[in-house]
C-alpha cells in the first residue's frame, strides 16, 4: 500500500522525521518496504518569471532571458528554446543545482554570454504529460500561470516535497489497505488526534426511484449493494492536489468522476463504480450470477466469457460489470455523461477471487475485495465520494439511496479478563494502558472489574478473542517489554527419533569412508526416469505428478533416486572433478493408486555414487557390506542384478533371505553417456526402508580365543563360470564351526589349466574354542570341505 | 698358566680395542670365550692343578673372563649404536614433501547447520520429530487457521498434486499432527523440506527447508517464547547477540512476531548484509492461535504455547556466506568439500 506523507497529514499532524514515522509504523505491525524522496534528485530549481528576452548576439537560435526568480536582483540566463515568451514562468535550475536525471547545473558561458542557470524542459525534469500539462513540449516547460509566485521551490509545484511510503500489509489488516486505516495506526502510534473527514454533502431533490430499480438476487455473495445518482454531471479535470495522489499511490487520473471513485477507493480502502446511466439498459441494475455463455466486454476491451458461478451486475438486458472486479465497457463514463449511478458494495471475498482467477484479471478493485472490505464502510466511502463530488462542482447529488443488504451488524461485543491477558503475554501491563491502547484503536473498551469489556467495530473482524486483544495490546505497548524467561516444567531430554539416529549413524560411516552428501530437488522431469531404461510396466514408472509444475522438469515427485544421482555425477564429471564419492539419504514418493488421491509413502531410501580412479565395482560391494552389516548379523546372499541402467556383467543385488536390500555395480556405460559420462562410473541403492526395521544387533563380548589357529592352503579346480561365493559358501559350510576365516588369494586361468576351468586358491582358518585342533581333527575338516567343494563341482588342483 | 692367562687377557683386550666392526667382535667372542675357546680352554686345564692352586687359579680366571666379556659386551653395544644411528642418518626423509591425505567426506552444509540446531533444541528439551512431505488441505492450511477463502493462501504458492493434496509449504503441518498424537506438554522440533512455487533464482528455490518449533503446556508465555529464541540465537550466533520482536502476522499463531537477531557481520552498527538497520530477520515465530489448539483437541483455555519457524537454507547462506541458493542444489564436490 502506497501511501505519500502529505496525504497522511490531512487526517494527522505527522510532526516527526519520516523515517522515525516509519519506524514506529514498522513496530506497530506495518512493514515498511520502501521510503520514496519524490524530490531527493531536484535542488535549488525554481519558479521563474521571464521579465526581459533578447537575441544572443553571436547565435541566431538563443536568447538572453532575465529571469525573476523572487531574488533582489534579476537572473541571467541564456535559453535556446523558442517556445519562451516575456512574462512566461517557468522552471529555472539556478546556479549549483542538481536535476532529477543526474544533470549539475552550474553558472558559465554560452558563446561569451554570462548565463547564471538553466531553463528546464519537462524532460529534464523527468515529467511526462500526465504529472504536469506541458511536460512533453519541445522546449521549455511552461507552467501554468498560478503556478507560483517567482522563488517558488519546483517541487512544491509539483507535489515532490514529499515521500511516498509503501507500507506491507498483512493479511488480517485488510483495512489498512487505505489511507485512512494507515493515518488511524499512525494516529496511535504518535500518540495524535485521528482527523477523520466527516462527509456531509446537499441533496436536491426527485428521487433514485424515478431514475432507476435496483434488484439484489444474491445477498449472499452480495452482502450490501448500495447506490446513488449523480445527475447534471460535468466530466472534467481534477484538481492537482486530488491527481497528486493518485499519483503517488501508483494511479493514473483520468477524470473527475473516476478520480474521485479511485480516490475514495485508495483514502477507505472501500472500492466504487461508476456507470453511465444512459448505458444502463431499462435503467435497471441486478446482482445476479452470470448465465451459462454470457459474454462482458471489460474496460480494458477484452471479452470475457462467463459461469454461473460469477457474480455480475447487469442492467435489463446484459452483464455491465463484473462485481467488484471491472466494469463494462458498454456502461463507462464518458466524457459526455450527464447521469451516473454510483455503486458501493460489498462481495464476498472468495466469490472475487475464484472470478479474478479463473478470468486472469487482477485488479486495484480485485485485490482489496479479495482481501475484504468492511460492510459498514460502504456507506461512509459512498457519503465520501458524494461529498467530494460536491466540492469538486461534478455533479449534484439526487435523494434518495437504493441499500440492499442482508442485515448490518453492530458493533461486536468481547470481553478479556487482564489477567488473562498478561498471562499470556508474560507481563504485567496494567489495565488502565490496555484500556487506552484499545480505545484509541477505536476497539470501546471499558475496565470492569479486572474485565476488558470491548466493542469491536465491524473493520476490524479479525479481533476474535484474548490472543488478538493481546496482540492489539503489545503492538502498541511495545515488544521491547517481552523479556526473555525460562520455562518452567521438569527437565527432560530432548530425543531423536529412532530412524534418524540410524540415518546419523549411516552418514558418519559414509563420511568417514570418503563419501560426501548430496542434496538434490524432489521432483525431477517428466521423462527423467527413461534415461533408466526401465520396461513400460516397472512400478517406479508410476509417479506422483504436479498439477501446477514450475515447469516440467520439476514436475515428478521422483520414485528412486538414482537419476539425480546420475544428474549430479555428470555435474561433477563435466566440471573435470577427478573423483567423486556422493551419496544422499532422502525420501521417494511412492502412490498407492494413481490418480493419486491419497498421500503417497515416503520411503527413506540411499543412494551412493562414484566414479574416479580409486573406485571399482569391489570397492562399492566393500561398502555396500558395511552399511548392510552396520544393520544386522544375518548373513546376505549376493547375486547377479538384472536392471536395464546397470551393466549386465558387472551389478548385483544384496539379499537378506528374500529381500533385495541393495543394487548396486557400474552404470551401464550407454545410461552413463546420456549424463555426459564417458568412465565406468558406480552407483548403490539401499532399500534402507528394510534396513531401518531390522532389529540392531546388540553387542555381547565373544573371549579371545584360547588356542592356536591353524591355516590350510587350497588350490581348487572348477568350472570358469563357477560363483566364487558358491566356493566360499562350501567351505565355511564344510568347516562348519571350525570355521575363522575364509580368504581368496589367488585366482588363475590360462595355459596350465584345461580350457573353461580356473583355479582357485583359497586359505582357510580353522580354530577351535575348546582345544588344540590335532592332525585327525583337521583332516576331518577338510575333507568335509571337500565333500562340500565336490557337490558345486570343485576338486582339489592336482 | 698364569703368565699365560695373562697374555692372553691383553691380547684379547688388544683385539676387541681394535675391532672395526660386530663381526669382529663375534669372532673375538668365539676365539676366546666360546666352547673351543682359548679362555675356555684354559679354564679346562683347571683340572690339572693341585687343589690348593685351583681356587686361586679359578679366581683368576674368571675376573680375566668377566673382564673379557665386559670389553665385549661394551664394544658390541657400541657398535650397535653406532650401526643404529647410520640407519636413521641413512633413512632421512624429506618432512615438506606432500603427504598421503587423509580423506573423509562432508556433510551436506545444510545438514551441518541442522545439526547444529538439533543439538541446541535437542539440549533444551526438545524432541526432533519427522512429517510428511505431502499434505492435505487440512494439515496445511486448513487446521492451521487458514480457511479455503482466506487471502493468507495468497502468502504461499502452493505445489497440488490433487484437489486435496499438496506438497507442504511450511512445517507447520507438522504442528496439527503433533498435537494430534501427543498430549502436552509438548515440545518438539521438527526439520524438514518444503515446497513452494517459486522460480529459481539467486535467493528463491522452490524447494527449502524450515526447522518448525512448538511448545504447548499450562502458563507458556510470550516471554518463554523470546526466551527459547535468545537460548538459541546466543548458540548460533553468540553470546552478545541481541534478539527483537517485530509485530507480524501468521494465521496459526497471535500474536505473531518476526523475530530479528542483531546483524552478526557488523555487531549491530549496520552494513551491508543488514541493509544498514543493524539487524537481520531470522524467522517467524507467535503464540500458538487459539483455534489451532482447538482443532487438535486442545483445550486453549487450559493450555498455551508457542510456535517458530526458522528457515534453514537462509541460516546456511547467512552462515557461509553463499551468495547464490543455487549452489546448495548444484552438488559440485569443490563446492561441498568445503563445509
Amino acid at each position: 500500500m502506497k501511501v505519500s506523507l502529505s496525504w497522511l497529514k490531512k487526517y494527522v499532524d505527522i510532526c516527526v522525521p519520516v523515517e522515525e514515522l516509519c519506524d514506529k509504523m514498522v513496530m506497530a505491525g506495518f512493514e515498511v518496504e520502501e521510503i520514496v524522496n519524490l524530490g531527493e534528485n531536484m535542488k535549488n530549481v525554481v519558479v521563474g518569471k521571464v521579465v526581459k528576452m533578447e537575441r544572443h548576439p553571436d547565435s541566431d537560435h538563443m536568447f538572453i532571458c532575465q529571469i525573476d526568480c523572487g531574488q533582489d536582483e534579476l537572473v541571467q540566463i541564456v535559453t535556446g528554446a523558442q517556445n519562451v515568451n516575456e512574462g512566461d514562468l517557468v522552471p529555472a535550475a539556478l546556479h549549483d543545482s542538481y536535476l532529477p536525471n543526474g544533470m549539475h547545473i552550474k553558472k558559465g558561458k554560452l558563446r561569451g554570454v554570462p548565463s547564471n542557470g538553466m531553463l528546464c524542459s519537462g524532460e529534464e525534469l523527468c515529467l511526462t504529460e500526465a504529472d504536469y500539462p506541458g511536460a512533453s513540449v519541445y522546449g521549455i516547460m511552461i507552467l501554468k500561470p498560478d503556478a507560483g509566485v517567482p522563488g517558488t521551490d519546483m517541487k512544491e509545484v509539483l507535489g515532490l516535497e514529499d515521500y511516498i511510503i509503501d507500507f506491507k500489509i498483512t493479511a488480517n489488516r485488510p483495512d489498512c489497505q487505505s489511507v485512512l486505516g494507515i493515518a488511524r495506526e499512525a494516529a496511535v502510534v504518535l500518540g495524535k488526534e485521528f482527523l477523520e473527514p466527516k462527509p456531509c454533502y446537499k441533496e436536491v431533490g426527485e428521487d433514485i426511484s424515478d431514475y432507476i430499480t435496483v434488484e439484489n438476487r444474491n445477498l449472499e455473495l452480495c452482502p450490501r449493494y448500495h447506490g446513488r445518482i449523480i445527475k447534471n454531471v460535468k466530466i472534467g479535470e481534477s484538481p492537482e492536489w486530488m491527481k497528486q495522489c493518485l499519483i503517488a499511490a501508483g494511479m493514473r487520473p483520468i477524470s473527475n468522476i473516476v478520480d474521485i471513485t479511485n480516490f475514495v477507493m485508495l483514502e477507505t480502502g472501500q472500492p466504487m463504480h461508476a456507470f453511465d446511466l444512459r448505458d444502463v439498459a431499462e435503467h435497471k441494475i441486478i446482482v445476479r450470477n452470470a448465465e451459462e455463455g454470457e459474454k462482458i466486454t471489460t474496460l480494458d476491451e477484452k471479452e470475457h466469457e462467463l459461469s454461473p458461478e460469477m457474480l455480475v451486475i447487469a442492467d435489463g438486458k446484459e452483464p455491465s460489470c463484473l462485481a467488484g472486479i471491472m466494469g463494462g465497457l458498454n456502461s463507462e463514463i464518458k466524457d459526455d455523461t450527464t447521469t451516473i449511478f454510483l455503486e458501493c458494495a460489498k462481495f464476498r471475498r472468495d466469490s472475487v477471487r475464484k472470478t479474478a482467477r479463473k478470468l486472469g484479471v487482477r485488479t486495484e478493485s480485485s485485490g482489496r475485495f479479495e482481501r475484504g472490505v468492511d460492510i459498514i464502510t460502504v456507506k461512509y466511502a459512498m457519503d465520501r465520494a458524494l461529498q467530494l463530488i460536491e466540492e469538486l462542482g461534478a455533479g449534484e447529488v439526487v435523494s434518495g439511496e437504493v441499500d440492499l443488504n442482508a442485515g448490518l451488524p453492530e458493533k461486536r461485543d468481547l470481553k478479556v479478563a487482564v489477567d488473562d491477558v498478561n498471562a499470556l503475554l508474560g507481563l504485567t501491563i496494567p489495565a488502565e494502558r490496555m484500556v487506552e491502547i484499545l480505545n484509541s484503536l477505536q476497539i470501546d473498551t471499558v475496565l470492569n472489574n479486572g474485565v476488558l469489556e470491548c466493542k469491536v467495530p465491524s473493520f476490524r473482524d479479525d479481533v476474535e478473542g484474548r490472543a488478538d486483544i493481546a496482540e492489539e495490546v503489545m503492538r502498541i505497548f511495545g515488544y521491547d517489554h517481552i523479556i526473555g524467561s525460562t520455562m518452567k516444567g521438569s527437565i527432560v531430554r530432548g530425543r531423536k527419533l529412532p530412524e534418524r539416529i540410524k540415518a546419523d549413524g549411516i552418514k558418519a560411516q559414509l563420511l568417514s569412508n570418503g563419501f560426501n552428501e548430496i542434496t538434490t530437488y524432489s521432483f525431477i522431469g517428466s521423462k527423467a526416469i527413461d534415461a533408466l531404461r526401465l520396461t513400460d510396466d516397472d512400478a517406479r514408472r508410476n509417479a506422483v505428478t504436479i498439477l501446477n509444475p514450475l515447469g516440467d522438469e520439476y514436475s515428478t515427485m521422483r520414485t528412486q533416486l538414482t537419476t539425480s544421482m546420475l544428474t549430479v555425477l555428470g555435474t561433477n564429471y563435466s566440471r573435470k572433478n577427478a573423483d567423486a564419492k556422493l551419496f544422499e539419504l532422502s525420501k521417494v514418493f511412492i502412490p498407492k493408486a494413481l490418480p493419486v488421491s491419497e498421500q503417497p509413502l515416503e520411503v527413506p531410501a540411499l543412494i551412493l555414487g562414484m566414479y574416479g580412479a580409486e573406485v571399482d565395482f569391489f570397492a562399492l560391494k566393500g561398502i555396500v557390506e558395511l552399511i548392510v552389516s552396520s544393520f544386522t548379523n544375518r548373513p546376505y546372499t549376493v547375486e547377479v542384478a538384472n536392471e536395464p541402467y546397470l551393466h549386465p556383467g558387472r551389478s548385483a543385488v544384496m539379499k537378506l533371505g528374500n529381500d533385495t536390500v541393495a543394487t548396486f555395480g557400474e552404470v551401464h556405460p550407454a545410461v552413463a553417456a546420456d549424463y555426459g559420462i564417458d568412465d565406468r562410473c558406480y552407483i548403490a541403492e539401499i532399500a534402507i526402508d528394510k534396513l531401518y526395521t531390522l532389529e540392531t544387533p546388540r553387542v555381547t563380548y565373544k573371549p579371545l580365543p584360547k588356542f592356536p589357529a591353524v591355516e590350510r592352503d587350497l588350490a581348487l579346480i572348477c568350472d570358469i563360470d563357477t560363483p566364487a561365493g558358491a566356493l566360499d559358501k562350501a567351505i565355511r559350510d564344510g568347516a562348519g564351526r571350525l570355521c575363522e576365516k575364509v580368504e581368496l588369494f589367488d585366482i588363475y586361468t590360462g595355459s596350465q589349466i584345461a580350457e573353461g576351468k580356473k583355479s582357485m586358491a583359497y586359505r582357510v582358518t580353522l580354530r577351535s574354542a575348546e582345544s588344540t585342533l590335532n592332525d585327525e581333527m583337521i583332516d576331518n575338516a577338510v575333507s568335509k570341505i571337500m565333500k562340500k567343494l565336490a557337490a558345486v563341482g570343485a576338486a582339489l588342483r592336482m | 698358566m698364569k703368565q699365560k692367562l695373562e697374555e692372553l687377557k691383553v691380547l684379547a683386550l688388544a683385539a676387541v680395542a681394535e675391532a672395526k666392526d660386530e663381526k669382529q667382535i663375534d669372532e673375538i667372542r668365539v676365539k676366546y670365550l666360546g666352547k673351543k675357546g682359548e679362555l675356555t680352554a684354559i679354564l679346562k686345564q683347571m683340572g690339572s692343578l693341585s687343589p690348593e692352586e685351583r681356587p686361586v687359579m679359578g679366581q683368576l680366571v674368571n675376573s680375566a673372563k668377566a673382564e673379557l666379556e665386559e670389553a665385549i659386551a661394551k664394544a658390541s653395544k657400541n657398535f650397535k649404536e653406532k650401526a643404529a644411528e647410520e640407519r636413521l642418518k641413512a633413512e632421512t626423509i624429506d618432512v615438506t614433501l606432500p603427504s598421503k591425505p587423509a580423506t573423509v567426506g562432508k556433510l551436506h552444509p545444510l545438514n551441518t547447520v541442522l545439526n547444529d540446531m538439533i543439538d541446541i533444541f535437542q539440549s533444551m528439551g526438545f524432541d526432533v520429530v519427522d512429517g510428511p512431505e505431502v499434505e492435505t488441505d487440512f494439515y496445511n492450511f486448513e487446521a492451521l487457521n487458514v480457511p479455503a477463502d482466506h487471502p493468507a493462501r495468497d502468502m504461499q504458492d502452493t505445489f497440488y498434486l490433487a484437489e486435496n493434496l499438496l506438497l507442504r509449504t511450511q512445517t507447520s503441518a507438522a504442528q496439527i499432527r503433533t498435537m494430534e498424537n501427543r498430549k502436552p506438554p509438548i515440545k518438539i522440533i521438527c526439520p524438514g523440506r518444503v515446497y513452494r512455487a517459486d522460480e529459481v533464482d539467486a535467493t528463491h528455490s522452490p524447494v527449502f527447508h524450515q526447522i518448525e518449533g512448538l511448545v504447548v503446556d499450562k502458563n507458556i508465555t510470550m516471554c518463554d517464547l523470546k526466551g527459547v529464541l535468545e537460548q538459541f540465537a546466543h548458540e548460533i550466533y553468540g553470546k552478545d547477540t541481541e534478539v527483537k520482536f517485530r509485530p507480524s502476522f501468521f494465521p496459526f499463531t497471535e500474536p505473531s512476531v518476526e523475530v530479528d537477531v542483531t546483524c552478526s557481520e557488523c555487531k549491530g552498527k549496520g552494513c551491508r548484509v543488514c541493509k544498514g538497520s543493524g539487524w537481520i530477520e531470522i524467522l517467524g515465530a507467535g503464540m500458538v492461535h487459539p483455534r489451532v489448539l482447538k482443532a487438535c483437541g486442545i483445550d486453549p483455555e487450559e493450555y498455551t504455547g508457542f510456535a517458530f519457524g526458522i528457515g534453514l537454507d537462509r541460516l546456511t547462506t547467512t552462515r557461509y556466506k553463499i551468495s547464490d541458493i543455487r549452489l546448495l542444489f548444484e552438488n559440485d564436490l569443490r563446492f561441498l568439500k568445503q563445509f
